[in-house]
């Protein structure tokens, strides 16, 4: 399942999006029902995310990591995870780009999904997805204003 | 008194159904009973580096796990029972639960037993899995290709069997005047019985007998095969089938999941439940077709059509099932002439194994696929040629006086005459009128399309001695006692259980007329294999034509004892005596008779018996007929498309069945009724999807569109009745007539409303985006 997001955050420059959404508190208080986040090693975190998708609600526990950084422009996000009822292995692209307005946070998401969070509602599943991302994007654009 | 068979009555078995005392499996209640679940895989395909029970085995109420490695030698692969010799059949074995390597989502991995039911699947997701996936093999086409991932590492190219029958010389082929070549895709669908599939298991350590009640349509195959799995004597083991809330094939099957259920209840001591649940159901259940035809119709400008050459590629799944191999090779390859004259025939079948839950019988198994692809190629050859449909289909249909008719793969048609269903079925849409319509409509912008369908269908399995030759791992014979008791009144044991078609009804019916008893005064027992000797299932279309007549043999051989007992105290010779309405009376001999009930009385009390002639009134039969038989008819269906949205209405349809003798029409135009549903919903809604890693995307009721009732105009039916020669009842079967001719019914009718769009054909399902699209690809043209 392909997933692409993109989020305008208005007035807020490339490097403070950048620390912003590179602040592992940040992300601790922002991630969608996240529960622990807990770095590892560098850039490896594991953690516990409570996700509500549908009809299909669980606890997934997992690993995020950061990979092929490039400050402040470009980072991958690998996400394993796996809960009752499946497994999910994402592998999203996010590329900060500076306009007019502010940056453009562009997320570009290929998810695997297995057992029963693949076999129920995958028409809708990347719609709600988009949701959920949205929500995390409009949650760091609150965080990166105070910085601002 | 009425004639009983051929009315109308209500079903025997209702009252009890619609009143909430049904007796289903789930219902059953055993005192110190432990529930279990399958923990399945969520992968595809993938090696099971480690399985770690440790924290699951410490949940609350859990009194054990046993996994593919704790079992081995223990408990046996579960076989297929249709082998089909001469097609190089390689049959990998399917442990009951995988050992080191997962072949489909749904695969089963560990079972767990706990106190409870909620508590058994609390611990289930307790237990950690370990896997290395792998690539997989999704989808049949691609699985052959000489790179894709090996579902069993020894089998070549995923392939599971090749079959072929029938040869064309090629010169009739290449002089054809006209060839339609068109490819078809069968898609999987889910047989969704309202009752998901369940096993409970009872050990007694006293006897060491083992009861297992499962849903199953055949317990005493079930019975055999497991016997074999737990490595347990038949005489110990009894299969229970109890209510059950319908099968359509996908109880045929013989599961790893009861294997393992009886084997926990007899490891344990205590009995085990194990209740499927819908999401389950999706992914650990049979599916049925599945098929890609390739079919080819050759013939000539004036509508005579000369061969078909089929190839069938079978989408097998990860093992073979039970019925599984004879589904797209003896029941499909042997039919692709359908109802016509064509001289001939031949079909080659891959059957492939693929990453996803296996494929078995699904109500039609074969037949609904051949008359498929033969009908919708009839109504592109005489669109080809500029013919009517209908003029196309008389031209070509074996006559009347033709039967019994040998088709051109071979099989011997009992009895027909097509020319009657059709021109019933014609009169009740009147289509002469109907295509004036049609062209008015079309003027105003409206696309109305009707569609034909003009069937024979394979069933009433069968002879044995054929069951045999093709393969089949049983007979296909059935059994019946008939047992008077003193009172008179009257318990039927039959081999063929039902699950929804109301054999208590029919069976009863036959027994009702023939000894003049009110229904009331009879009754069915089935589904046990402890009181019925033997049986082989209710599948095929075979109950009334095989198990009906078993019961209709034996109660004549209950009214052939009584006889000569009521001669013997009448003093009149056996032949003088006439047995109506339930009265034995002597020939011109006014006041001398005896009941039934007092025959009964003197046979059972034994006071006075003929000499030599045995106590007791009750007979059995064991029928095994000589052929199958061969419903036919004509459906017609008129539906609507809408060129905004892509939607279809389904506006009217037409079903002319042709059954041979109809023992009850109410229960017969239930059996059409639910047919048709389900061949509208292969042409229209259904449709199992896998991703290309394997992952079922179709997985509940939201995801997998099974049609509501009120998708569905009110179902014209009627019956014509064409007598079978293979049983003495003359009857044929009807439990698959609506799914084998619905679908292309359908699909022709929505082909002739897209007529004017210049479109041939679209795959199923049919859904509103793919007409929209096809409707928009071709005005961009």
């Amino acid at each position: 399942m392909k997933i692409e997001h993109s989020y305008t955050f208005k007035s807020i420059p490339r490097e403070v999006l950048w620390r912003t959404i590179q602040d592992k508190e940040v992300l601790k208080r922002t991630l969608p029902g996240c529960k622990s986040f807990v770095e590892v090693e560098d850039n490896v975190f594991e953690s516990e995310l409570g996700i509500s998708i549908g009809p299909v609600k669980g606890i997934f526990t997992g690993d995020v990591r950061q990979v092929d950084r490039k400050e402040p422009e470009f980072y991958r996000l690998l996400v394993t995870g796996k809960g009752k009822p499946g497994e999910i292995d994402a592998d999203a692209e996010m590329v900060l780009l500076e306009t007019e307005e502010g940056t453009v946070l562009q997320c570009l998401a290929d998810v695997k999904l297995t057992g029963i969070l693949a076999s129920v509602g995958q028409r809708v599943m990347s719609g709600i997805a988009k949701v959920v991302i949205g929500q995390f994007f409009k949650e760091i654009d609150k965080e990166a204003k105070q910085l601002v | 008194m009425k004639k009983v068979v051929g009315a109308r009555l209500k079903r025997k078995e209702d009252p009890k159904l619609i009143t909430g005392n049904g007796y289903f499996s789930d219902d059953i209640q055993l005192p110190g009973m432990l529930h279990a679940a399958i923990l399945r895989s969520p992968h595809a395909h993938a090696m099971i580096k480690s399985i770690n029970v440790e924290e699951a085995l410490k949940a609350p109420g859990v009194v054990a796990i046993y996994t593919g490695k704790d079992l081995e030698g223990k408990i046996g692969p579960v076989p297929s029972s249709w082998l089909v010799p001469g097609c190089n059949l390689k049959e990998a074995p399917q442990y009951p639960l995988a050992i080191d390597r997962v072949r489909y989502v749904g695969d089963g991995v560990a079972l767990v037993i706990a106190e409870g039911r909620y508590a058994v699947r609390d611990a289930m997701y307790l237990i950690d899995v370990e896997y290395e996936t792998l690539s997989p093999a999704v989808g049949q086409k691609q699985s052959m290709q000489i790179d894709a991932p090996l579902v069993h590492d020894d089998i070549e190219n995923n392939i599971a069997f090749h079959w072929k029958a029938g040869e064309i010389p090629e010169e009739v082929c290449e002089n054809a005047e006209v060839a339609i070549r068109q490819s078809f895709y069968i898609q999987r669908v889910a047989p969704s019985p309202i009752e998901t599939r369940a096993a409970i298991g009872q050990y007694n350590p006293g006897s060491g007998e083992l009861t297992l009640w499962c849903t199953s349509q055949n317990p005493h195959i079930h019975r055999m095969v497991l016997s074999g799995v737990l490595g347990i004597s038949e005489a110990k083991l009894r299969v229970i089938a109890p209510d059950m809330g319908g099968g359509f094939g996908g109880k045929i099957g013989v599961y790893p999941d009861e294997a393992l259920v009886g084997y926990a209840a007899r490891d344990l001591g205590r009995p085990v439940k194990w209740i499927e649940e819908r999401n389950e159901h999706f992914t650990a259940s049979n599916y049925g077709r599945d098929e890609v035809l390739d079919v080819e119709l050759f013939g000539k400008r004036d509508g005579t059509l000369g061969a078909i050459r089929v190839k069938n590629t079978h989408n097998v799944g990860a093992y073979l099932s039970t019925m599984g191999p004879g589904v797209s090779t003896i029941d499909f390859g042997l039919m692709v002439t359908g109802c016509y004259k064509i001289p001939y025939a031949s079909c080659e079948t891959f059957g492939v194994y693929t990453n996803t839950t296996p494929t078995d019988a699904y109500r039609g198994a074969g037949k609904p696929e051949a008359t498929y692809q033969i009908e919708r190629a009839i109504d592109l050859f005489a669109k080809e040629i500029g013919m009517d449909p209908i003029e196309l289909r008389r031209k070509n249909f074996v006559q009347k006086e033709e039967f019994p008719f040998t088709n051109a793969q071979g099989l011997l048609y009992d009895s027909g005459d097509y020319e009657k269903p059709l021109a019933k079925a014609l009169e009740m849409l009147d289509y002469n009128k109907f295509r004036e319509t049609q062209k008015e409509l079309r003027k105003q912008g409206k696309l109305i399309g009707i569609g034909f369908s003009t069937y024979v269908e394979l069933c009433g399995f069968g002879p044995s001695k054929v069951a045999g030759a093709i393969g089949f791992q049983g007979g296909v014979w059935e059994n019946a006692t008939v047992r008077v008791h003193p009172s008179g009144k009257v318990t039927v044991y039959s081999g063929t259980s039902p699950h929804g078609q109301g054999h208590a009804t029919t069976f009863g019916q036959v027994v009702a007329e023939k000894l003049g008893l009110p229904m009331d005064d009879i009754e069915l027992v089935f589904g046990d294999t402890k009181a019925i000797s033997m049986g082989w299932g209710t599948y095929g279309s075979r109950s009334v034509a095989v198990g009906g007549t078993a019961v209709s043999i034996a109660t004549d051989r209950v009214i052939e004892k009584a006889k000569k007992i009521a001669a013997h105290e009448l003093e009149a010779p056996v032949e003088d005596l006439v047995f109506e309405k339930g009265i034995f009376s002597v020939k011109g001999a006014q006041g001398f008779e005896r009941t039934f009930q007092e025959i009964a009385k003197s046979a059972n009390m034994a006071w006075n018996l003929p000499e030599g002639l045995e106590p007791s009134l009750e007979a059995q039969s064991f029928f095994d007929p000589e052929n199958f038989v061969y419903p036919f008819g004509a459906h017609i269906a008129v539906v609507e498309v809408d060129k905004e949205t892509g939607q279809i209405e389904v506006k009217r349809y037409v079903a002319v069945d042709d059954v041979g003798r109809v023992i009850n029409p109410l229960t017969a135009e239930g059996q059409v009724h639910g047919g048709i549903a389900q061949g509208i919903g292969q042409a229209l809604w259904e449709g199992a999807v896998y991703n290309e890693e394997g992952q079922l995307l179709t997985g509940t009721f939201m995801d997998y569109a099974l049609p509501k009732a009120r998708f569905f105009p009110e179902i014209e039916t009627a019956f014509t009745e064409t007598l079978s020669p293979v049983n003495p009842l003359g009857a044929k079967g009807i439990g698959e007539t609506g799914t084998t001719a619905s679908t292309p019914a359908i699909m022709n009718a929505v082909m002739d409303a897209l007529e004017p769009y210049g479109i041939k054909d679209i795959e199923m399902p049919l859904t509103p985006e793919k007409v929209w699209r096809a409707i928009s690809e071709s005005e961009g043209k």
